[in-house]
């Protein structure tokens, strides 16, 4: 699995991929900085994040989008498919390098809480949730993401259905409240006020295996089909 | 090495392989021949693991493709067909990375590495852009990714496709010198590269084998006839009066008239006679001119194209017997 991380997290930094899904994050993070911080002249660097966990939706595909429909259509598949690797170890591999790419992600972020520190002294416990909070999140929109990618070899059809159920699930709770623990978004919120939200946590596990596993079996049928 | 039993590949309704079984032993060098469509492609597949059989089972060095899968793979060396690689990767990069999918000990990886770019002539290169490459050089990457596990099976797809007269030379010495350590399997539309280079050959239409032998073999098969190739100066149109009078014709056939006046004709006798000898006196004893009396050889091709038509006159028989 180890060879496959270190292979994609080199490709996201080897093609433009990496640079944008950060940059566009980053650029994006500036504008709540300062709208939902600086502007306030408030030291609550989590305040950031209820935005930023907005543009998340729409900038996951940037990572998720090519992980197998490009190699589907490339034909490298094959290559991956015929050494003797598991599909899991695949899956895996693919997965832990996305969640790469959010870590340093995550670290580029602190730069903001350097800023703050210089005016003050932010919550340190409060910042540290909240970071985990956006982990959690983006590693159940990640594995979304895969499995969208693994059923098309069309990498914007898999960017268009990722984005298309993020904004479904946002939009659950207003069609009963019985599907708010589903709006992955509205479950963040817990997280920037400093709380431990161990449904939540329990929620994006689940959510992660199961559209992890999916991808697997997706990817395992495709094998006796096609 | 390899055992192909009984297997069967359908997609819906259509059969891409039907029941086909054969086996292939340790250091040899075995071609796949078929018309476009055939099922070599998905029976290539279906040997490197990459889809898995509806029917029938694999077994790779002992190990079954499917059940025993990674065990299995471990001994294959794949170079697909259309030389799927990652373009963004320098060489190098490429086939160290595919030495990680293969688990080549950290130990011998450098050491490997190094020796599948030797072999493929690719040291000038390494460093360089995949998508930079041209495309015999895609081919040798993709080759030095099959061999760098230095597997016991290497199973080619179509290897010497889009290269040029130098290049399918060099690969095809390549694949030679390879066979003297792998067992190899290849693809190829060219029926000349696979008698050159193979001891054996699968033929395969409409997803059945119809032939499993060594090219010597196949062309001998087709060999029952002689045939002769004839260019002769003819005003009078004799040549057919003269043949009816040769004891062991059995056909003559007109080609072509020439642009410098003279006529083409391809004469068909039985397999133990030589008849050259007494067209050659009949022909100057008519003042016919020969510019050309020659024996044609049985080619492979020959094989190939009388065994598909052979097969397909009899699936159209079967038809119509239904």
């Amino acid at each position: 699995m180890w060879a496959i991380i270190k292979k994609e997290v080199k490709t996201y930094f080897l093609s433009p991929i990496g640079y944008v899904f950060i940059g566009l994050f980053l650029a994006m993070c500036s504008v709540f900085f300062y709208l939902d911080v600086a502007y306030y002249g408030s030291l609550q660097f989590e305040n950031m994040f209820y935005s930023a966990s907005t543009i998340l939706t729409f900038i996951v595909p940037i990572l998720t989008m090519r992980m197998f429909a490009e190699e589907r259509k490339n034909g490298t598949e094959m290559l991956l498919y015929t050494s003797p690797r598991s599909i899991t170890s695949i899956v895996l591999g693919k997965f832990f390098a996305s969640m790469i790419v959010i870590i340093i992600t995550e670290i580029c972020t602190l730069f903001y809480l350097a800023i703050l520190y210089c005016f003050g002294t932010p919550h340190i416990q409060t910042v540290m949730v909240t970071l985990f909070g956006f982990f959690m999140l983006s590693m159940a929109y990640i594995s979304f993401g895969m499995f969208a990618s693994s059923i098309t070899e069309n990498q914007i059809i898999a960017g268009v259905i990722t984005i298309g159920f993020f904004i479904i699930t946002w939009f659950l709770p207003n069609f009963n409240e019985i599907l708010t623990p589903l709006s992955l978004i509205n479950m963040f919120d817990k997280f920037p006020s400093g709380l431990i939200a161990i449904q939540e946590i329990a929620t994006y596990i689940t959510f992660t295996i199961f559209f992890t596993i999916l991808t697997i079996i997706v990817l395992q049928r495709r094998k006796s089909i096609k | 090495m390899i055992e192909v039993k009984n297997v069967t590949k359908k997609y819906g309704d259509f059969i891409a392989v039907e029941d086909i079984s054969f086996s292939i032993k340790k250091g040899e060098i075995i071609g796949l021949l078929g018309p476009n469509g055939a099922g070599k492609s998905t029976t290539m597949n279906m040997m490197t693991g990459f889809i898995e059989p509806t029917e029938g089972e694999i077994i790779i060095g002992g190990y079954d493709i499917v059940k025993k899968a990674q065990k299995a793979k471990e001994q294959i060396g794949y170079m697909p067909e259309g030389i799927p690689l990652y373009s963004d990767l320098t060489v190098k990069e490429f086939i160290s990375y595919m030495a990680d999918l293969k688990r080549v000990p950290k130990t011998e990886k450098k050491n490997r590495i190094q020796d599948v770019m030797n072999q493929t002539n690719l040291e000038e290169v390494q460093n360089k852009l995949i998508k930079n490459l041209s495309r015999g050089y895609k081919q040798r990457v993709s080759l030095a990714g099959a061999l760098v596990s230095n597997p016991k099976l290497l199973i080619l797809d179509e290897p010497t496709v889009g290269l040029d007269p130098k290049q399918i030379t060099q690969i095809r010495e390549l694949i030679k010198s390879l066979g003297k350590k792998h067992t190899i399997i290849l693809s190829s539309h060219i029926l000349s590269e696979v008698s050159q280079i193979c001891q054996k050959v699968i033929i395969i239409n409409q997803g059945k084998i119809i032939a499993i032998d060594t090219p010597q073999n196949l062309e001998n098969k087709v060999k029952q006839e002689n045939q002769i190739k004839l260019i002769i100066e003819d005003k009078q149109d004799k040549i057919h009066e003269i043949a009816k009078n040769i004891k062991g014709i059995k056909q003559i056939n007109f080609i072509q008239d020439n642009e410098d006046g003279t006529k083409e004709y391809t004469i068909r006798s039985e397999q133990n006679i030589d008849i050259r000898k007494e067209l050659f006196a009949k022909c100057a004893k008519e003042e016919i001119t020969i510019f050309e009396l020659k024996k044609t050889e049985a080619t492979l091709e020959d094989a190939f194209m009388e065994l598909i038509q052979k097969q397909d006159e009899e699936g159209e028989n079967e038809c119509g017997q239904l």
